[in-house]
């Protein structure tokens, strides 16, 4: 139990709580999700019924829900932290061990109203369990190696798991999500130093042994690894996606071409083009200041976050918004790096604005939850 | 770490010397020492933050100065054009088996606008709108006036009239370029065989064109290969038989109130598909979007020939009979048991009618006998049964020129007990597209030789083709084949001089949540003609056909999908170079074999 917890007398009650909701935070979603609508209607040649339609009727669901946890108490979710995490390790062994292996690469449940992604889920209920044994630990204690064996196991299991399915991407937002919770925890620096150094170490291991009888890997594992680092390589694959996403940015230029004139649009350039390469359309037709403006949007969203984490007093609280926003800064950041040609091609969708169920409403969730710490954030 | 004492000796003294309770000090030591920590912590915890903070704001940076860097480099089209000597567009034609155009490129014009040389922006924009009413007026003298503007795409694809007209405005600023499109002049016609073609890399001189579907993208490279010099890609399509095919099923589709339908019509020796259709279908003009939700194969992009699993029902009983035959089990003549309902653990097998106690081999396929094929499958084994299935081709995508089919891989039984060697028997429990059905039909009919299906035009006959059945098993089969269409279940099927042979099936249409419909079919019609010396292969299927006849609403193949055959059979035979030969019906017994 933290400090000050128990101090929640002065927190709102009922519906009062509404009034002291988040309201700016609130309206930049919704604002980003309306982005994603025009973005699906443009993408879909002016068609509201292929993708835009069925985004706001997952986003209307979304953000109810947002609003329905948000009035649950923080503590609740807190002592929920560790249930969830069971809750979505069985998914992803379900999904593992009785998933639908014939059909897509993908692999999903199947809940009847929305297919359901574990791997998505996974994501904020390993910040959650995180937050809440970074709680339960004296803070004196964090930096002891005995202390971190459990949240480094809470991290390695489901990326393992995920791995196996196999989701690079999800697994690299699992392990960067769990590793800023412990960061903000207040995990002694030298553990980061010693791991960067240690994978700076092993990379350079690898790639120096190269063509000497020493060798680490099989030469088809080097190509492997040198196509993931530079897509251009396998030009047919993955190279042509960032070609064209480079072309569509470039020929937006600095104020677009203007809603609906994309190319993206009218040809079949990008398969993925009203998913993870969404972003590419936005550039071409919003150009670098609508660009600009979406992620300014985001990293608003970011600082209200980191705002709200450091005016509450309730560690869990904190360490949960931290986490989730932390979370949501990869997402997108990824996502656009990778739109740019800046990083290899993972399917990280851009959040809130991709055309996905799964994404939308665990985000959607995820931000109730940080609305729900900060109402009942002690005061 | 230096701590202070949580009783100090002083305070104490002096606390006891006041006569106050010591213990008070020790308290409030404990909560200044408490808040010293929380103070730490706490400023621990913000540092963490501001560095988090930090870092969050240099990745903002990092990504707004990339987007800037590409937004700042030149336009897209400009550089296209540095690259446009390497777009080739010389892709190449495709024709069918006799030379007719079945995909060409059609070379148009593209507009396009570059405001910093144009005189009077504003005016080209009023009198662009004259010639393109399409255009938007506001948004194009925005962009010709705004001076941000340095390119702009007009129109991708004009006329050589508009062109003209364009160029008689005498703008500067206005500029066309030539572009390649690819057209397919037949519509419709061969939809889900060509696929179809989009854009890709676009530049001023030209666009490069890549196949998106069908055979243009399985064969993409080498329709794109200079090495192919200016020769078409020969299909082994007939584009009159395909246009004859689409045209009965169609029609024939309508009538049997079906939702669907495919049709498949293979040359038996070569393998070659002189038509492929599957309804309903599209443009590859003008390719619809793929659906978003709902079942895939409601699309018209869905090639049902190719691509549509199901479970083909009675025509696989000619595989049994061949597995019988072939390994010297029954002869044509050998009484089979047909005593019904047949019981096999908490199982019943049940004919539509009871045949009595028995049937011969022949009579079995004649009346379509669940329960006499049962009792053949299970009397050969599983065994032989998965030996003749998978030389036939059953295990394994078919392997055609379609990325559609080689990624459709048949549904076989999880574990493959006697119930599932009794059900596939009569085929139920087992799910293939009609491609694999006609290629079992075609192997077991040509002389028991297994052909290669191909949408390639071949030359000649392959020559190491496995043989899975012996000539005179392939003729005793075909015999059958003839009985069913002559006084059996087929008896529709009927059509005068070319000895058409088949087998009909109706498969139960299997529910998503599991079971059965009670009132959805796919009505199957496998057939092969001329019976004496086959040279095509048809299967033709309608999904949920449902007509009434007689007063009576029918669903079966023998009153839906066999008629349809029968009329296409009359009008594609003659396309096809067949002659009726008319008195040549009672010449074919199975001890004719070996011709």
């Amino acid at each position: 139990m933290s400090y000050l917890e128990r101090n929640l007398k002065s927190t709102p009650r009922g519906l009062g709580k509404v009034l002291y909701f988040h309201w700016p935070l609130a309206i930049l979603i919704a604002t980003i999700s309306g982005v994603g609508f025009l973005m699906l209607y443009s993408v879909a040649g002016g068609n509201i019924l292929a993708w835009a339609q069925p985004q706001m009727y997952r986003f209307v669901v979304g953000f109810v829900m947002m609003f329905i946890i948000a009035m649950i108490p923080i503590v609740f979710w807190q002592r929920m932290a560790i249930f969830a995490y069971l809750f979505a390790i069985a998914l992803l062994l379900v999904v593992e061990f009785f998933g639908d292996v014939g059909g897509g690469a993908q692999r999903w449940i199947d809940l009847g109203f929305i297919r359901l992604q574990p791997s998505e889920l996974m994501k904020i209920a390993l910040v959650m369990v995180l937050a809440s044994y970074y709680d339960w630990l004296d803070e004196s204690q964090v930096s002891k190696p005995q202390w971190l064996l459990l949240p480094l196991a809470l991290i390695v299991i489901p990326t393992a798991l995920v791995l196996k399915q196999p989701d690079l991407g999800t697994a690299m937002l699992l392990v960067a999500g769990g590793g800023v919770v412990i960061f903000a925890a207040g995990v002694s620096l030298w553990y980061f130093a010693a791991l960067l150094a240690s994978l700076v170490g092993l990379v350079a291991a690898v790639f120096y042994t190269r063509g000497t009888e020493f060798e680490l890997l099989n030469d088809y594992q080097y190509r492997r690894i040198e196509t993931f680092l530079d897509p251009s390589i396998s030009p047919y694959a993955d190279g042509y996606h960032i070609t064209q996403s480079k072309i569509s940015l470039g020929s937006g230029g600095y104020a677009g071409r203007g809603f609906m004139e994309g190319t993206q649009s009218r040809g079949n350039f990008l398969p993925e083009k009203h998913t993870d390469f969404i972003f590419a359309t936005l550039g071409e037709e919003f150009g670098f200041l609508g660009g600009i403006t979406l992620l300014g949007m985001y990293m608003l969203i970011i600082a209200f976050c980191m705002i709200s984490a450091m005016r509450n007093k309730n560690r869990f609280a904190s360490l949960l918004t931290i986490g989730i926003a932390a979370t949501f800064f990869f997402y997108f950041s990824v996502n656009m790096l990778m739109v740019m040609g800046f990083a290899p091609v993972v399917g990280v969708p851009l959040p809130l604005v991709s055309y996905g169920g799964s994404a939308m409403m665990v985000l959607l969730g995820a931000f109730g939850l940080i609305q729900s710490a900060h109402i009942h954030r002690p005061r | 770490m230096n701590r202070t004492p949580l009783r100090p000796l002083a305070s104490v003294i002096s606390a006891r010397s006041k006569g106050e309770n010591p213990d008070r000090i020790e308290a409030r030591e404990r909560a200044k020492r408490n808040q010293a920590m929380m103070t730490r912590q706490r400023k621990r915890a913000e540092n963490r933050l501001m560095i988090m903070g930090v870092a969050f704001f240099f990745a903002f940076g990092a990504i707004g100065a990339r987007m800037g860097m590409l937004a700042a480099t030149e336009p897209a089209e400009p550089n296209a054009i540095a690259s446009t000597s390497q777009i080739l567009n010389q892709r190449a034609d495709i024709v069918d088996r006799n030379g007719t155009v079945l995909a060409t490129n059609l070379t148009t014009q593209s507009l396009y606008a570059q405001p910093p040389l144009m005189i009077n922006p504003a005016k080209a924009a009023k009198d662009l709108m004259k010639i393109f009413p399409d255009l938007d007026e506001k948004r194009l003298t925005r962009d010709f006036t705004s001076g941000k503007r340095k390119f702009l795409w007009v129109k991708r694809k004009i006329s050589p009239e508009q062109r003209q007209a364009v160029h008689d405005l005498g703008e500067p600023g206005l500029l066309f370029g030539p572009r390649e499109m690819r057209l397919y002049p037949n519509g419709n016609l061969a939809a889900h065989i060509l696929g179809g073609a989009g854009f890709g890399k676009e530049g001023v001189q030209a666009a490069e064109i890549v196949g998106v579907a069908g055979i243009e993208k399985y064969h993409d490279k080498l329709l794109r290969d200079p090495a192919m010099n200016g020769a078409p890609l020969e299909l082994s399509i007939d584009l009159t038989a395909q246009a004859t095919t689409r045209r009965v099923l169609n029609g024939g589709m309508k009538i049997m109130g079906a939702k669907g339908a495919s049709a498949v019509l293979m040359e038996v020796n070569t393998g070659e598909i002189v038509s492929m259709v599957s309804l309903p279908d599209f443009d590859p003009n003008d390719r619809p979007n793929p659906l978003v939700e709902g079942d895939p194969s409601d699309s018209p992009l869905f090639n049902r020939a190719a691509q549509g699993l199901y479970e083909l029902g009675s025509t696989f009983k000619l595989f049994a009979a061949a597995t019988h035959l072939e390994k010297g089990l029954a002869t044509p003549d050998t009484l089979i048991n047909t005593e019904s309902p047949m019981r096999v653990g908490k199982f019943k097998i049940r004919d539509f009618h009871n045949y009595g106690k028995t049937l011969s081999l022949t009579d079995v396929m004649v009346k379509s006998s669940n329960v006499g094929t049962a009792r053949m499958a299970l009397e050969a084994g599983a065994g032989a049964q998965q030996q003749m299935l998978s030389d036939l081709g059953f295990f394994e995508p078919v392997d055609v020129e379609l990325g559609s089919a080689t990624q459709t891989k048949p549904i076989l039984p999880k574990r493959w007990s006697d119930i599932s060697t009794m059900t596939i028997s009569y085929g139920h429990g087992i799910a293939a597209t009609p491609l694999h059905l006609a290629t079992a039909y075609a192997t077991i009919t040509n002389g028991g030789y297994r052909v290669k299906p191909t949408l390639i035009k071949q030359r000649g006959i392959a020559k190491d083709r496995p043989q899975v059945i012996s000539e005179k098993t392939s003729a005793q089969l075909r015999y059958m084949l003839r009985q069913v269409v002559a006084k059996g279940t087929a008896s529709l099927g009927e059509v005068e001089g070319y000895e058409v042979a088949g087998k009909t099936g109706t498969a139960d249409k299997p529910k998503p949540s599991g079971g059965y419909y009670e009132d959805r079919v796919i009505a199957t019609f496998a057939t092969v003609f001329p019976a004496s010396n086959p040279k095509y292969v048809l299967i033709l299927s309608l999904d949920e056909p449902e007509v009434f006849v007689h007063g009576e609403k029918r669903r079966t193949a023998g009153w839906t999908a066999v008629p349809v055959a029968a009329e296409l059979i009359s009008r594609v035979a003659p396309v096809l170079d067949l002659r009726p030969a008319v008195a040549a019906i009672d010449q074919i017994t199975y001890t004719s074999a070996g011709n």
